[in-house]
């Protein structure tokens, strides 16, 4: 399936295709447009549109797309539930939604400096949030200190 | 040049090699090793070791081997030393002093979880501080981008709300608190307390007395000063002006008719009532 959005994403439309990929649709493809055309292009390309006002797949109230894609898909994975606080409080600048929005919006909007292509940027923030869901899963009890020699 | 340091990085063996490549020496190799091969290995490839005890570049109290590289080597940079704060709260555990920092230590973690060897992880590792690099560099006085410390701070405002009825009191208040209370003799003003503290001056007498007691920046100050001008006065044989000048006021006419406003009597009408007792 086929997954449309506006160009320059930072955060939702980041996480939304790593979402999709990971939980929804291994073999989705996604596209960056230019804002204008983005449903013009989804009904050209037969694409889903997401995160952007008017379509099904959207923020609501102050929900993020991502959220609404844990619950129209019906993700029950308790290490996506707590990175949709994250992405949540990142996108909708509510950094006292979860204690790593704050870096996870400085990380990825510096990406966004860096990497002038939105596909590029695509490749490493699917990186970036499967380090996330990695530390939610496996890493979140563990204290990092300078003692610790391992 | 080659640098060595020990295996499996996560935060400040990752920031380092990022702080050498990018403003040091961008052909320098970084070596990789067990925790007790560092020092043989470092004679053995005329390799500089950092990020262990008893090495140069190394941990400095509270400071990270990324701090001590910033200072050694001059970088002065306005964007480091944003990013200085971060990677040291992130990697000394103290979540609290930079908003960004808990959020680079989750993905640094699961990126070190993720990667297969060290090279990897530093390969993905510098596009993290390229990032969070630029982010300071373009982004971290955008409008909706609050600054760090105004993050904090509302992070921090956050918790303390979340804790209502307990009675932690946040740490910034803390701080704010003790700086004033060891500068209350001297003229302090919002403007250097909120320059010190990097936050806009209006947002803090904004936020202020939600944590100072309901009172504004100006009647929390005036407070702590006839506070202790009653104490001296219960406690000391000190004259006036001298009390006057210890507790910040500017003249013995000032402290007196702002004495008088807080307490009813002026302060040789509340000594004399002292002394009869």
């Amino acid at each position: 399936m086929k997954w449309i959005t506006r160009a320059r994403p930072k955060i939702d439309r980041i996480a939304c295709p790593w979402l999709i990929k990971r939980f929804v649709d291994a073999d989705a493809e996604f596209i960056y447009v230019q804002k204008e055309i983005v449903f013009e292009e989804a009904k050209k390309l037969n694409a889903i549109p997401y995160d952007i006002p008017g379509a099904e797949y959207s923020h609501y109230g102050e929900e993020c797309t991502f959220d609404y894609i844990v619950k129209k898909h019906q993700i029950k994975d308790v290490e996506v539930i707590q990175i949709s606080n994250i992405v949540r409080g990142a996108d909708t600048h509510r950094f006292d939604l979860a204690e790593q929005a704050a870096g996870l919006w400085a990380i990825s909007a510096g990406l966004s400096v860096n990497y002038q292509d939105d596909y590029e940027q695509l490749e490493i923030g699917m990186k970036i949030y499967d380090a996330l869901y990695s530390w939610a899963k496996f890493a979140r009890a563990e204290v990092h200190t300078w003692d610790n020699k391992s | 040049m080659k640098w060595i340091t020990r295996e499996k990085p996560k935060i400040d063996r990752i920031a380092c090699p990022w702080l050498i490549k990018r403003f040091i020496d961008e052909d320098a190799e970084i070596i990789y090793v067990p925790f007790n091969e560092v020092i043989s290995k470092a004679k053995k490839l005329n390799a500089t070791a950092f990020d262990i005890p008893d090495v140069e570049y190394t941990h400095y109290k509270d400071e990270c081997t990324f701090d001590y590289f910033i200072k050694k080597h001059k970088l002065n940079d306005p964007a480091l030393q944003t990013l200085a704060v971060i990677v040291r709260g992130a990697d000394t555990e103290r979540h609290d002093l930079a908003s960004q920092s808990s959020g680079l230590w989750a993905i640094s973690a699961g990126l070190s979880h993720n990667s297969g060897t060290d090279h990897e992880m530093l390969e993905r590792g510098m596009m993290i501080y390229d990032a969070l690099y630029s982010w300071a560099k373009y982004h971290k006085n955008e409008k909706h981008t609050q600054n760090p410390s105004e993050q904090l701070l509302i992070h921090v405002f956050e918790k303390f709300l979340k804790q209502k009825g307990s009675k932690k009191i946040p740490v910034w208040a803390r701080e704010l608190k003790e700086i004033i209370q060891d500068q209350i003799d001297t003229n302090i003003t919002l403007k250097q307390l909120s320059q010190s503290l990097d936050i806009n001056p209006a947002y803090l007498s904004r936020e202020f007395s939600k944590y100072f007691d309901n009172l504004s920046f100006g009647d929390y100050i005036r407070k702590l000063r006839i506070d202790k001008a009653i104490d001296y006065l219960n406690n000391s044989n000190y004259s006036l002006t001298k009390i006057a000048y210890l507790t910040g006021f500017s003249d013995q006419s000032h402290f007196a008719r702002i004495f008088k406003k807080h307490n009813g009597v002026n302060p040789s009408q509340y000594r004399k009532k002292l002394r009869k007792k």
